[in-house]
Order: C-alpha cells, then structure tokens, then sequence
C-alpha cells in the first residue's frame, strides 16, 4: 500500500509549522520547492500502522494566489495530489480564513478544519460551535492549541477516521 | 463522511459562466473543475497556463466564456466573488461564532477607538494638526525651508552662480535661462533644493511613521463611512493621505482603487481639492499670521471635496464601493525602517521631479521670450480680475500650472508687498488650491485615466475653480466681511 498525502495549509502565522512538528517526529526534510526560493518541510508520520508523508505548505491567504508562496503552496495541492488537506487558521482570526476553507472544500479536497490558538480566542471571549460548524461544512473540525500540544491526539483520531472511510 | 455538496451562492452569470467552463474541462487537475473555473474567471495566469496545456482543444472557448463574462460586471471578476464569498463566510460566523464584548486588551481598546468617530474625530485632528500643521507646515515648510533659503541659496548660491554666469554667458537673454527670475538656478534649483527637497522629505517622515504605526488601516475604517457618501471607500484613504505629500504620486497610487469608477472619483477630488505639501506649505505661510482667513479656506475645501465628490458619484455610473482590510495591530513604529522608507520615498521622488523642473523653467523661459506668456497673462488678467485679485496675480496663476507651488509663491510675492487684503487672499489660495493641477499631474491624469478623462477633468476644474472663487469673493464682499 503506498504512502498517503497530507498537506497542511492556511495563512501565514497561524501555527502550520507546529503542528507539523507535533504530527511529524521523523525523517523531517527541507527544501526550495522545484524552481523557486520558497522552502517546503516534509515528514514522516505513522498512525495506526498506516504511513503518512505529511507537506508543510508556504502561507497562502486564497486559492485565488498572489504571492509566490501561494502559487507554490498551490502547485503542491495540484501536483502533489495529498490524500488530506489539513487547514490550519487562527480562530481569533476566523473571519478572514475562513474563505480559504471554503475554497478548498469548494475544489473537492478532503479537508480537515483545525481551529488552532483556541486559548487565546477564548481569552478574548470568542466561542465556536465546533460540532455546529462540523455539520455546515460537512468536514471534519478540530479544536487545538498547537504549542501546548492540545487537540493533537483528536487531530490525529480525525486523520485515521478519514484514512478508513473515504480513501 | 459523504461526498460534499458545498457549493457558495454566486450570482447567476457567474455561476452559468462557472457551469459552462466546467463541461468544458476535460482532463484531471486534482482540484474540482468548479474551482479552476473559478480560478480561470479571476484571470489566474498560472492556471490559465496550464489549462492551455492540458484542454488545447476547448481553450479559445473557454477563453471566450471568460470575455463575454467579464463583459457584464463593471467590477473584476474575483472582486464580485469576493464580496460574495465574505457574505458567506460572515453568515457562517453569524451562526456557529459568538464573540464576548469584555475582555479586551487596552491595545484593543485604543484600536477600537480610533475607528470609532467619538475619539476617532478628535484623535484625527490632533494628528493632522500636529503632524500636518506643527511638523510638516512649521517645521518642515518654514523653519527648514527658511533657513535653506536665506542662509544657503540667497547668502551663496545665487549670488555665486549670478557672478559666473554674467562672466561666461554672453547674451543677456541666454543669462536669463539660468540666473533670471525663474532661470534654471534661480528658481528651478533653489525650488527643487530648498523647497521641494525639505518639505517631501518631512512628509515623508511623517507618512512613514503613520504607516508603521498601524494608524492608516484604522484611518480608513474610520472614514470609510464618509468616503461611501462621494464614491470611494475606506481604501481611498491612502492615495487621499499621500496627496498632501504630492497629489502626482497619488493620483499613480489611485491603481490600488478596485474599481474604474472609485479611480476616477479620487483622481479629480485629488486633482481639485487636495492641496499637496509644496502648495500647503506656502498657503499656511501666507495665512499663517490671519487664523480667519485660513478658517474660511479650510472650510470652502473641504466643503468641495464633499460636494464635488458627492455629485460625482450620483453622476457616474456604478455599484457602490465596499470594502475589507485587514488591521494589523497597533505598533511602536521602528526608526530605522522609518528611516529607510524615508530615504526611499524621497529619492524616488526627487528624481521624478527634478527634470519637470528643469523643464518647467526652460518652458517658462522660452514663454517668456516668445511673449506666449504675456499673452496669456493677459486672457488670464479677465478671470483673475473678476474674482476680485489685483491683475498681477494671473502670472502666479499660469505659472501655478507649471507648479503648483510656483503659483502659491508668487501669491506669496504679492503679499509680502501688502498687495493683498484678508479676503483677496483667503478668495486667492481658494482659487489657487482649486486650479488646475501642476503640469506633472495633469500629465499624469492623462497617462492613468486616458486623454478623454484625464483632459476633462482639466477643463472641469478650469472652469470649476474660477467659479468657486468668484462666488466666495462676492459672498464675503457682500456680508462685509473683515479678514
């Protein structure tokens, strides 16, 4: 059985790269993506038996890209074909990244929704209905606190639940 | 999970444009055909690139969908979905995300406050009073300009340069290029130098450390309500702010407008009413000393800028501007990149606009020789005198289009010599604040909105600005009013 795809995306400064720590504890590699200056992390992940090379993609604000970061955080969605696209967003933040999950939804991706900074959302008084939001977008959402290490085991539960039913 | 069926309400001839597009996708780009439509309708290059590639077949009507689409929304393409989609995203957040109003950081609170109109009002003047007025006026525009004038050019360089080009020019007239009353160095090199140079580059300290500061987001939030009443949106804030500085570069900035009709609004209400740091500096120094008269010029601006930016937008056609930005938090600005972005900015500037100079004083020289100028300081002498001013003052007047602030330093001439009283000057820097922009941003007005607006507009303001003053100087001559 060959190795299943997860890419993690969402905006710049939202906790990408620690959750990619959190989830990847091996074979960890950095590179410029083919013919640009724009680094990509790769890992490796093993849960429940199954292999996972999980892609740590360049912050990107919309499918719609401006940047060369998008563009690249782009092409890895395209040519890289990941079984699992995980978005990460600040949920302090969720008015303007939310755009990007629906987007993503809207291009037929197995999205999984992380709301990541939760204590500080809820430090400022912000509260979701996760399992509300869940039903809406008919995808998988997880609450984390991705510094702390929170939610990560949850994250993971969601990623197995996805690998069995739909891939 | 099931097979989603998520699909955004999008208007119809997008979503038919969408539908067509996706029939008509034939090969697997891992992203759902829908999505690379909509990509393709927002005129992606990359994805254009590579649908070209890999549906050669049905690409030229593909591309034709996408024209014919483009052609019934006045706004971009992604412009429209981008409206529609924050709709969308704010409906989901509406249902599934409560916000607390407690519990907010005193970094918070100050932010909240500049956008709100109670503090925010008053927190916007104090800035344009101090930083407009104190540092940029004062400082920048007479300390600064004061000393470099009176102590560098008039003690030295022009005594010097009229000595040595008397020994090595001949001709009188050819002297004249260079050391006459507006020669190359009496007037082009002493305006670019000790004028121009002090004035942009205080503004420009100025402008960086708003920017820095994070003020300018919340700026534009704050007004955004005003500016949808003359047709632009909180956006406009920027080019708006930068046409104090020069309303050339401004006008250049106005690409960041979404929209045709907002880049038209903005680039007359810049051309009209928006007095730039050269022309701001000399009109607070002519009516520094009549606090009244600098009141009633204050007040007739902004009165047009609302005015001519409200019939304006009732006047061209088009969807009403709206508006999203992203605020980034509050910051103490760093010196050292407000020191960079300074430097920066007045390079740049200074470059662009030292060979209009040069060419502005050639042009005046060659005018004047040719007695073109006399001629028009003549037609000029009519309007000029109906609006109440002493006939000198169309020179300053034609010489203003050249510069603007050519114009307001030859006003300046005229009041030294107690030409003027308070509401010949009050009427005059109204006029002359109003009056057609200086030659590089007509230039630039035609080479941003093209010949048939960009002349308009110039011929709008002509007429527009000799009308406005007319009218001021027979209110306040029939109200008696002292200034």
């Amino acid at each position: 059985m060959s190795v299943k795809k997860i890419a993690i995306a969402g905006n710049p400064n939202v906790g990408k790269s620690v959750l990619f720590n959190a989830l990847t504890k091996q074979y960890v590699a950095v590179s410029n993506y083919p013919g640009t200056t724009v680094e990509v992390s790769r890992g490796r992940m093993n849960l429940e038996g199954e292999e996972y090379e999980v892609i740590d993609t360049p912050g990107m604000y919309s499918l719609y890209s401006i940047t060369e970061e998008e563009r690249v955080a782009r092409r890895i969605l395209i040519n890289e074909r990941p079984d699992i696209v995980i978005h990460v967003l600040d949920a302090k933040n969720l008015e303007r990244m939310l755009l990007l999950t629906l987007q993503l939804i809207e291009a037929d991706l197995n999205v999984i929704l992380v709301l990541n900074i939760m204590d500080e959302a809820v430090k400022e008084g912000i509260s979701i209905d996760a399992s509300g939001l869940e039903k809406e977008l008919k995808i998988p959402v997880v609450e984390t606190v991705a510094t702390a290490g929170k939610g990560i085991d949850e994250l993971k539960k969601k990623i197995g639940g996805y690998g069995k039913k739909r891939l | 999970m099931e097979k989603r069926d998520y699909k955004g309400p999008i208007e119809n001839s997008i979503e038919m444009a969408i539908e067509k597009i996706e029939n008509l996708l034939k090969s697997d780009y891992y992203l759902s055909g829908r999505s690379i439509a909509i990509l393709l309708l927002q005129e992606d290059e990359e994805i254009r690139n590579l649908v070209k590639e890999k549906d050669v077949a049905n690409f030229d009507r593909i591309e034709d969908i996408i024209k014919d689409t483009k052609l019934h929304y006045a706004n971009p393409i992604s412009y429209e979905l981008a409206i529609e989609r924050q709709d969308e995203v704010k409906d989901i957040l509406g249902r599934y995300v409560k916000f607390e109003k407690d519990r907010i950081s005193p970094q918070e609170k100050l932010s909240r406050a500049l956008m709100n109109p109670l503090f925010g009002i008053p927190a916007l003047l104090l800035v344009l009073y101090l930083g407009l007025y104190k540092f940029v006026g004062q400082f920048g525009a007479e300390t600064v300009v004061n000393f470099l004038e009176s102590s560098i050019f008039d003690k030295y360089v022009t005594p010097f340069s009229t000595v040595l080009a008397a020994r090595i020019i001949p001709w009188i007239a050819l002297q004249d290029l260079f050391i006459g009353e507006y020669g190359i160095v009496t007037m082009a090199f002493r305006y670019a130098f000790a004028i121009i140079l002090p004035i942009t580059a205080v503004f420009f300290l100025f402008f960086s450390l708003l920017e820095d500061s994070g003020y300018l987001p919340r700026l534009a939030m704050l007004i955004d309500r005003t500016f949808k009443k003359i047709g632009l949106s909180g956006r406009a804030v920027i080019p708006m702010v930068l046409g104090f500085g020069c309303a050339t570069m401004a006008t250049m900035v106005t690409r960041i407008l979404p929209t045709k009709r907002e880049r038209i609004i903005a680039t007359l209400l810049l051309a009209l009413a928006v007095p730039c740091s050269a022309q701001l500096g000399v009109i607070m120094a002519l009516l520094q000393h009549n606090p009244k008269a600098l009141l009633v010029w204050a007040g007739v601006i902004l009165f047009i800028f609302l005015l001519v930016g409200y019939l304006t937008s009732k006047i061209l056609p088009g969807e009403r501007p709206s508006f999203y930005m992203e605020i980034p938090p509050l910051r103490i600005p760093s010196l050292s990149n407000v020191m960079i972005k300074t430097y920066v900015r007045v390079k740049w500037y200074f470059l662009e606009i030292m060979p209009l100079f040069l060419w502005a004083s050639v042009l005046i020289w060659i005018g004047r020789l040719t007695r073109v100028f006399d001629l028009l300081i003549n037609l000029l002498k009519g309007p000029v005198s109906a609006i109440g001013l002493p006939p000198e003052a169309s020179k300053a007047f034609l010489f203003g289009f050249f510069r603007r602030d050519y114009g307001a330093a030859g006003l300046y001439d005229l009041n030294a010599h107690n030409k003027l009283d308070g509401v010949q000057l009050a009427v005059a820097c109204v006029a002359l604040t109003l009056f057609l922009p200086c030659i590089a941003q007509f230039l630039m007005n035609i080479k941003e909105r093209g010949w048939k607006t960009g002349l308009g507009i110039s011929v709008f303001i002509l007429v527009f600005s000799f009308s406005v003053a007319y009218a001021l100087n027979i209110i306040l001559r029939s109200l008696v009013v002292v200034l």
